[in-house]
């Protein structure tokens, strides 16, 4: 097993007893959030502002099924990926169409569609109130009214979705995704249909927030509108580049640092949105590939300097 | 047999026609170029044969097949592979991968396209190193494309055409920028690859044209004006006139 894999482990037994439970769930639910998003913008460089779209809308119709049918939680889940997908898939195959600043702002346009839906639409989503009550039912004889324990099957589902993330990412699919990033035409040229694969990209990544989605409105009960407006597609894009957008961990220590700043700090001080600011020119000017880049760069100075005083010094 | 062929091609963007009235026919096996000034149509030429975008008028044949409008994406899937003019490569990719990208997109099958481990498709690997080491960078696979020289990122970017394990390959000035060191090594290069491809050729050093072409046909300003043999060509009075501007006639 590698040092990551140890290290994130214990970061997952470690963490409810560093925070309270519930945002050690919010950190991991924004882990999983992000790193759907790193599949579009890390891998294939689609910068897209409209992943709350997918995060909301599965929200919404799983929290509704949750509130007036009853269902369970699997199949909620199993609604919230699906619902993260196809909505990925209308709004995708939009956006793919164009590309550069036309696509981002096809992002960003199609969510305030969907947001403004949700705000209007009052007697299903609450409108600016939220939707209230999402139960929390338990799950085979588990209660999962306990925050513990719903902490643990959440974080089980996190290294879950990070799994089947990095099958993807060293999949061919991988590959293919990061050589349309890498260079389109070519792609187009050696075989690829690229809009189809952005496409794709599009879907995964909405099922990844889908399901992120779901378990967000059953950790707190309710589905603020927030959870469908573009500053929540503007934090997951924040956290993740913070984090790193180079790598498949980027994400998740980007949420880790966004949600501790956004729930410790914020309680201290109500200018915390100010810090991340700072962070984010620290990140863009110095350290592209954020604090994975920031670490690995540690990493090599320290063991420069290592090698340097172990070389024996002219006297 | 004309494995590639077109009729009447033409090409316009707005009041410029690129492109005019080409018939072109490709023997399977022959090594045929296409010489020109700067600005007489030939990468446009290539752009019409690879689905870059359709024709104005005429057609395209491969292999007797009318793949006229066929995009660039399912070209590839034909047996038809360029390298273009400028380098276009993926940079941040080893050599290695580069040309793994070209060899998965024509491999056999897609099957665990978004699971498998991508070591384990072992015949898109051994495509790939093949490809590699045809241009002599099998030895440098594991450097990342941007960071290797000028000369060799020519050199890959005829692997990755290669890669795809083609019928007919399109080289777009493969000796494009090159020392006359790394030219000579890139026309023994091409020359090796004749007769195991058909191979459609661009390129501006005569030198070059003259040693290795079967066939050649000349553009200017869009129109075929010669084509034959490289002594007939030689010889062509028409094609002097249109290289040095009228004077030497």
């Amino acid at each position: 097993m590698k040092y990551q894999n140890i290290l994130l482990v214990a970061a997952v037994i470690a963490l409810p007893f560093i925070v309270r439970p519930v945002i050690a769930s919010e950190i991991w639910i924004f882990a999983i959030f992000g790193l759907g998003l790193n599949l579009l913008l890390g891998y294939t460089g689609l910068l897209s502002f409209g992943q709350s779209t997918f995060f909301g809308s599965a929200a919404y119709v799983a929290g509704w099924l949750l509130k007036h049918y009853g269902i369970n939680v699997f199949f909620a889940l199993g609604i919230g990926v699906g619902v993260g997908a196809l909505s990925a898939l209308l709004v995708g195959y939009l956006c793919v169409q164009r590309s550069g600043l036309y696509f981002i702002m096809l992002t960003f346009a199609l969510n305030q569609l969907f947001y403004f839906v949700a705000y209007q639409w009052t007697t299903v989503t609450g409108g600016e109130d939220g939707m209230h009550g999402v139960p929390r039912p338990d799950l085979l004889g588990i209660n999962f009214k306990d925050p513990m324990t719903y902490y643990v099957f959440i974080s089980l589902l996190f290294l879950l979705s990070l799994w089947a993330m990095r099958r993807i990412v060293e999949s061919p699919l991988g590959r293919i995704l990061q050589a349309i990033r890498e260079n389109e035409v070519r792609a187009e040229a050696v075989g690829y249909n690229v809009p189809r694969f952005k496409l794709l990209a599009f879907v995964i990544g909405g099922a990844f927030s889908g399901l992120a989605g779901v378990l967000y409105g059953m950790l707190f009960g309710i589905v603020p509108l927030e959870a469908i407006s573009f500053v929540f597609s503007g934090n997951v894009v924040f956290a993740t580049l913070i984090g790193g957008s180079g790598s498949l961990y980027g994400p998740i220590i980007g949420s880790f640092v966004f949600i501790w700043l956004s729930e410790s700090v914020s309680v201290i001080w109500a200018r915390w949105p100010l810090l991340l600011g700072v962070a984010f020119v620290i990140v863009v000017l110095f350290f592209r590939g954020g604090v994975v880049e920031a670490w690995t760069r540690l990493l090599k100075w320290h063991s420069s300097r290592q090698k340097a005083s172990q070389s024996p010094s002219a006297p | 047999m004309a494995l590639l062929e077109t009729k009447s091609l033409t090409k316009s963007f707005g009041a410029l026609t690129a492109v005019k009235d080409v018939s072109l026919s490709i023997e399977a096996g022959s090594l045929h170029s296409i010489i020109g000034p700067n600005g007489a149509g030939k990468t446009t030429l290539f752009n019409l044969l690879t689905g870059t975008f359709p024709p104005t008028s005429g057609r395209i044949f491969f292999d007797q097949k009318d793949i006229t409008g066929t995009p660039a994406n399912r070209i590839a899937h034909l047996g038809l592979a360029r390298s273009f003019q400028r380098t276009n490569v993926f940079p941040a990719f080893s050599l290695l991968d580069n040309v793994w990208v070209a060899a998965f997109a024509t491999g056999r099958s897609w099957n665990g396209l978004l699971f498998r481990k991508t070591d384990r498709y072992s015949e898109v690997m051994e495509r790939a190193r093949a490809a590699l080491s045809d241009v002599g960078l099998l030895d440098k696979a594991n450097h990342l494309a941007r960071e290797i020289s000028h000369g060799e990122q020519r050199q890959l970017e005829l692997a990755i055409a290669l890669a795809a394990a083609p019928r007919v390959l399109l080289l777009d000035e493969p000796a494009a920028g090159l020392s006359p060191e790394e030219t000579r090594r890139m026309v023994a290069l091409v020359r090796g690859l004749k007769g195991r491809y058909t191979i459609v050729l661009i390129e501006h050093k005569m030198d070059i044209i003259m040693s290795v072409s079967d066939r050649i046909s000349v553009m200017h300003f869009g129109s075929l004006i010669a084509e034959g043999a490289p002594e007939e060509i030689q010889r062509n009075a028409e094609v002097r006139r249109a290289y040095l501007g009228g004077i030497a006639a």
